[in-house]
């Protein structure tokens, strides 16, 4: 859809039009040269609107009316906010908000849609796979039927079987069923030709494949007696089938018991005495998602705890993290350190290695009595860095730190750039502590830039599910709970362990939770944003 | 103050500008060409999901069946844990694969999704061994074409020790223990213990997870718990205190600790085998003798075949998978590329390599890995319960028991 | 902190030299060993065709490269060049998109601007559990229309990852921004200067550290995700390295430790690369003279 972005620089180029701000601060003297900028402009919108066009003729070809909607919407938006004079800064945000748009929002719609369904197993697709599926999986084959060898013919548009009964041949159709044909030719077990037939090769086979596959001839006349068909065109067997669906009732009959299947609010088809057939179909089932949180008796048990670890996690992540980072920020931010910029590179090493590859080899690193730690550096200890509660929270703690300390240092190396080194230099002067200076100027200072990040950075680790899962998968657990958590889980991990690891995959209760999670993340963030907007000076 | 707007850098700006258009510019073109048009349907093309460790071993094989046939076959990379989850994910949208191969134990979630089309086999069945049917079978109808098995087994350092006497568990142990090496039976653990290397010894107490029916297929009533499962629980703990099980003993340091020649046996799976041989230890594999009295049975778990229920090339994808891996011919290939106990019983038969004859011989007691979704509700729990047990933080007794009933309840859930 | 040009003359000696300098070289060398002590075990698996990634700490008992001319004679080259492709792109897009929202954020008021901003950070705390499901449907629709950007294509994935180009890192750059004052763009405004040619050739210039933080931020994330990549991507030779080397290691049974360690190892060279060159531009600081304006 926004593919026009991708060809274009994301930035607006040079327009020299006035730009003519709201509140007109030093409006006035706009060169109105037609410079290059205008041309590159004009070039860019070009290609933009080109794209868009194209875009919006394929959706048209292809009926995908909501891409056709939104590019008309972006089209008119671009080169309305592009010629436009008086929508500056929608000239700055434009290109990556329709990235956004697409791609993120998209995400977040979706999940939101899935966590008023019952989506998860059993309920994985529509209504009509669901009955499609039931159809085939309580066809079976007749026992003791014979295999037929089987020929696929067709006259005009009618398809037909042919196959060899008793050194006859016969063909039957849809509507017909098997019938003696005289004059056949016949190889074997095969019929090879039949006056008024064309006989299908495999190349015509394949082309008709839906067709053919979905083709039932009825073995005889009595119904009870089965239909052939045939999945590779070459070879037929008998089946009946167990469950029969009926359109105009929507029902499941089951043939041998007279059972009748109806469909149900929960997306299933259920008989009177509650027999459920499966796979059933996705429907929307209001708040139950959400409201099971507060019902289920399973996640009452170690939640308090969870939460609280969770917390506790995210906030010492962050916290040890910066400092860290920062402290090695400040230690290398001084010129006369020979050899500054090899040790800055080999401290970002943790940070360009894969993640779980890290997670792995330090797991094996705090193997209570092979690993590393207590083997070689603690000369045979047996300290149980992932086995005791207290200590596993540690480890998880200084894995992270490791993981994620060269963020910060990346992070505050640069940010610390922006505070004027005369500054700091005039306080020295004033006499002023190394200490002194940290807390009363740069941190504040830095604070400006770096304070939303650590904000997401809480966030993201509020969520590390990775790591979690990766290095202890909760462990160690709690002895007996009815959901197999532990004292390393986090909440997002518990949703896993509550939505996935027990019995079926339920993406709909795990969007429900992650969106409650979500809600508490994006509150506590959204008043820590106010607090830090309070170190603007803007 | 007055310098700041040097003409050299507006045309840095705009050759910025220029940059930044030519950089996304021709990583547009080289895509164009390379992102080649994967689902044309009709054209005799099917595409088939493949994890990485086995699509060295299937291209060839597809290579000659497109040669035999015509039919293009697409083979696509998938991470082993992915394949599953994706063709559940996929196939609603009409995009999935027509094929995947996969390890048969998620079977009973994709019947139970309606992703997955039964496949009638007919005669060729009989060409099967029978677990290696019973794998892909679920709910009575068969939904793949198993091409290879494996199990865990029971695997000698011939270095360490050359013969084996032991009829019980305990007495290879004590036999173990002679060798004079740093561990007697490796059994591979981990913070959450491995109920599936232990399940040898669990069922040689009769507590097998599920119930079996006649043919083969299980129900979804549990059977690890009563007296049986009890003794199991408490023998696990007396393993644990002799330390002959320990957590810290995980699937990297047990395979380790075997290459070093620090234990004369270890019980693990082919997989292992071929690093073993390729460091060229002489190992023989036997079954894994009884703890509890009855058949110690390994899990077995069958590679299959499947084929996607929204194909839109069925008669494609069953000539390919009903009609030519099912044949000696394509097991044999498929054995020779890639040195797995074929599920085909005469390709099978032809095996000579006593390695994997003898995880053949184990296995043949051996009882498929269960299918049915109720199945993962039971392994958190149970390898959870089973490491509280081991490192004797729980009462075996009283832990194991709390386990059924906890699993009863996720079971029933479910 | 910031040093100045006036003390690098001056360097100091003896005690002086420890208590200003001497004890940084102590924190660097330990934080390094601390940094490179797990590495080491997978540099140690990298030379040892056979064996596991943790399972003995008795390292480096075999250096042998089979493992790295392997490397060579499979996709891992096109791995490696698609990574490079992708990121470059993906880091250089998110640089440009990301610092022009953070120019309108700074230097425009506007409605919104304070909850967009708000907005902004807190769409991207949004769990992606069902991200996987969710991007694979819309590639799906929008492979439809423009093939160039759906399944397969590097294209394609490259746009999903500008989906996140606006995020915390306009946040970062957005702060940066800030600290430059706007007497600058007040001044050039004065001299007939238009908005766009005040953001292309002054601040640009000056926040020059803070975009190549986020570039290098950009590259790396970017080099090192493979949950979008991997369902985006579904040809060997299309894969990134990181999809490529999960997919080593993703059946822990089988896993090729040696190989993905090899793989590791070599992907780590071009993310240091780049921060070893990036380095002057993120240290440089801004210049007296222009900043005070």
């Amino acid at each position: 859809m926004t593919d026009q972005q991708t060809l274009e620089p994301p930035a607006p180029p040079e327009a020299p039009g006035p730009g003519s701000p709201r509140r007109s601060r030093g409006d006035g003297s706009h060169a109105r040269n037609f410079s290059a900028g205008f041309v590159v402009k004009l070039i860019l919108v070009a290609l933009v609107d080109a794209l868009g066009v194209y875009g919006i003729l394929s959706a048209w070809a292809v009926e995908s009316w909501g891409i056709l909607t939104f590019l008309v919407l972006a089209l008119v938006a671009v080169n309305w906010i592009y010629f436009s004079k008086r929508a500056v800064p929608g000239k700055y945000l434009i290109p990556g908000l329709l990235f956004l748009l697409v791609y993120q929002l998209f995400v977040m719609a979706y999940t939101g849609y899935v966590a008023f369904t019952n989506y998860g197993d059993g309920h994985n697709s529509t209504k009509s796979d669901a009955i499609e599926a039931i159809s085939i999986q309580n066809e079976t084959r007749v026992e003791g039927s014979p295999t037929l060898p089987l020929t696929v013919v067709q006259r005009d548009d009618e398809l037909g079987f042919a196959i060899v009964q008793d050194g006859d041949a016969e063909v039957g159709t849809a509507e017909e069923p098997f019938t003696v044909v005289e004059d056949a030719t016949v190889d074997g077990e095969r019929v090879t030709a039949v006056p008024g037939w064309e006989v299908l090769g495999f190349a015509e086979i394949a082309q008709q494949q839906a067709e053919i596959t979905e083709l039932r001839v009825p073995f005889s006349e009595d119904p009870s007696e089965g239909s052939v068909r045939t999945q590779d065109g070459s070879t037929g067997y008998v089946y009946q089938s167990t469950l029969v669906y009926d359109e105009a009732t929507d029902t499941f009959t089951d043939s041998a018991t007279g059972e009748v299947y109806t469909p149900s609010d929960s997306g299933n088809f259920v008989s009177e005495d509650g027999d459920v057939l499966t796979p059933g179909w996705r429907v929307g089932v209001g708040f139950d998602n959400f409201t099971r949180v507060f019902t289920d008796s399973r996640l009452a048990g170690p939640f308090a705890q969870i939460t609280v670890w969770t917390f506790a996690f995210a906030f010492l992540s962050v916290l040890t993290t910066f400092v860290v980072g920062l402290f090695l920020a400040i230690v290398f931010n001084d010129p006369r350190i020979r050899g500054r910029k090899i040790y800055r590179s080999l401290l970002i090493l943790p940070y360009a290695f894969p993640g779980f590859l890290s997670a792995l080899v330090w797991k094996g690193m705090l193997n209570p009595r092979f690993g590393f730690i207590n083997e070689v550096l603690l000369g045979g200890a047996d300290i149980g860095w992932l086995t005791n509660p207290w200590l596993a929270k540690l480890s998880i703690l200084g894995v992270n730190l490791w993981l994620g300390f060269p963020y910060m240092f990346i992070v505050c190396t640069g940010a610390l750039q922006a505070i004027p080194a005369d500054t700091i230099e005039a306080a020295k002067i004033d006499g002023a502590g190394a200490w002194r200076i940290l807390r009363s100027m740069t941190l504040p200072l830095l604070m400006i830039s770096v304070a939303p990040l650590l904000i997401a950075s809480f966030a993201f680790n509020f969520n590390n599910f990775t790591l979690i899962y990766m290095l202890t998968g909760g462990g160690p657990n709690f002895v007996g709970t009815p959901v197999v958590v532990g004292h390393t889980d986090i909440l997002i991990s518990m949703v896993y362990a509550v939505a996935f690891d027990s019995g079926n995959k339920q993406y709909g209760l795990a969007s429900a939770l992650s969106i409650l999670i979500f809600i508490v993340v994006g509150v506590i963030s959204y008043f820590s944003f106010r607090q830090t907007r309070k170190l603007e000076e803007i | 103050m007055r310098r700041s707007i040097p003409v050299v850098a507006a045309t840095l700006g705009l050759a910025l500008t220029l940059t930044a258009c030519s950089g996304s510019g021709s990583g547009d073109t080289g895509d164009d060409t390379s992102a080649a048009p994967s689902e044309s349907a009709a054209t005799g093309t099917l595409t088939m999901w493949v994890d990485d460790t086995r699509i060295d071993e299937m291209k060839p094989v597809v290579a000659t069946f497109t040669e035999d046939t015509g039919i293009e076959v697409d083979l696509v990379e998938k991470a082993t844990g992915d394949i599953g989850k994706d063709f559940v994910a996929q196939v609603p949208t009409g995009e999935g694969p027509d094929i995947i191969v996969s390890a048969h134990d998620g079977l009973g979630e994709w019947v139970n999704n309606g992703v997955v089309a039964p496949l009638e086999l007919g005669d060729k069945a009989g060409d099967f061994s029978d677990s290696a049917i019973a794998g892909v079978t679920y709910d009575g109808k068969v939904y793949g074409t198993p091409i290879s098995i494996e199990n865990i087994a029971l695997v000698r350092n011939n270095a360490l020790l050359t013969d084996t006497p032991a009829a019980t568990f305990d007495e290879l142990v004590a036999q173990a223990k002679t060798a004079g090496t740093p561990f007697s039976v490796l059994v591979q653990q981990g913070e959450a213990s491995d109920p599936y290397h232990l399940y040898p010894l669990q069922t040689s107490f009769g507590a097998p997870v599920f119930e079996q029916s006649a043919d083969g297929s299980y129900t979804d009533t549990l059977t690890l718990g009563g007296p049986a499962g009890e003794a199991f629980a408490t023998y696990l703990a007396k393993l644990g205190t002799d330390k002959v099980l320990d957590l810290a003993v995980d699937g990297e340091k047990a395979k380790q600790a075997f290459l070093d020649g620090q234990a004369p046996y270890m019980i693990t799976g082919p997989w292992n085998t071929s690093a073993f041989e390729e460091e060229d230890m002489d190992i023989t594999v036997l079954p894994v003798p009884s703890a509890g009295g009855q058949p110690a049975q390994p899990f077995v778990g069958v590679q299959g075949v499947f084929i996607s229920a929204k194909s839109e090339n069925p008669v494609l994808a069953n000539e390919l998978v009903v009609n030519y891996l099912t044949t000696e011919a394509a097991q044999d290939a498929l054995y020779a590329e890639g040195g797995r106990m074929p599920a085909n019983a005469a390709s099978a038969a032809k095996v000579d390599n006593p390695i994997l004859k003898g995880f053949g011989e184990a296995g043949a007691t051996g009882a498929p890995m269960p299918a049915i979704p109720a199945m993962s509700s039971v392994w958190a729990f149970w390898g959870a319960t089973e490491a509280q047990i081991i490192s004797g933080q729980a009462e075996p007794v009283s832990a194991w028991n709390t386990m059924v009933t906890n699993i009863q309840d996720a079971v029933d859930k479910v | 902190m910031a040093g100045t040009v006036v003390e690098r003359d001056a360097a100091p000696r003896g005690r002086r030299w420890w208590i200003e300098i001497g004890w940084r070289h102590v924190v660097g060398i330990v934080t390094i060993v601390a940094c490179v002590l797990p590495l080491v075990y997978v540099l140690s698996a990298s030379l040892n065709p056979g064996g596991t990634l943790t399972g003995s700490n008795q390292l480096f008992r075999t250096i042998d490269l089979a493992n790295y001319r392997e490397l060579f004679t499979g996709d891992y080259p096109s791995w490696f060049a698609n990574s490079i492709i992708i990121c470059t792109v993906t880091s250089i897009s998110t640089v440009l998109m990301g610092g022009a929202a953070a120019y309108a954020f700074s230097r425009f008021r506007f409605r919104g601007r304070q909850g967009g901003l708000t907005a902004l950070l807190i769409v991207q705390m949004f769990p992606q559990m069902l991200a996987f499901v969710a991007i694979f449907l819309v590639l799906l629709s929008i492979g439809e229309v423009f093939p160039a950007l759906g399944l397969n294509s590097r294209m394609g994935l490259i746009a999903v990852y500008l989906g996140g180009a606006l995020g915390v890192n306009t946040f970062l750059m957005y702060g940066f921004f800030n600290t430059v004052p706007r007497e600058l763009d007040e001044a050039a405004k004065i001299d007939g200067a238009s908005h766009a040619q005040i953001f292309w050739t002054i601040i640009l210039r000056l926040v020059a550290p803070i975009l190549a933080v986020v570039g290098l931020l950009s590259f790396i994330g970017t080099f090192g995700e493979f949950l979008v990549a991997k369902v985006v991507l579904q040809r060997s030779e299309e894969f990134t390295l990181a999809v490529g080397l999960y997919y080593w290691a993703a059946d822990e049974r089988t896993a090729r430790w040696g190989l993905f360690a090899a793989g590791a190892v070599l992907a780590a060279i071009p993310v240091v690369l780049l921060f070893l060159m990036l380095q002057k531009y993120i240290v440089s600081g801004l210049t007296a003279g222009s900043v005070k304006g």
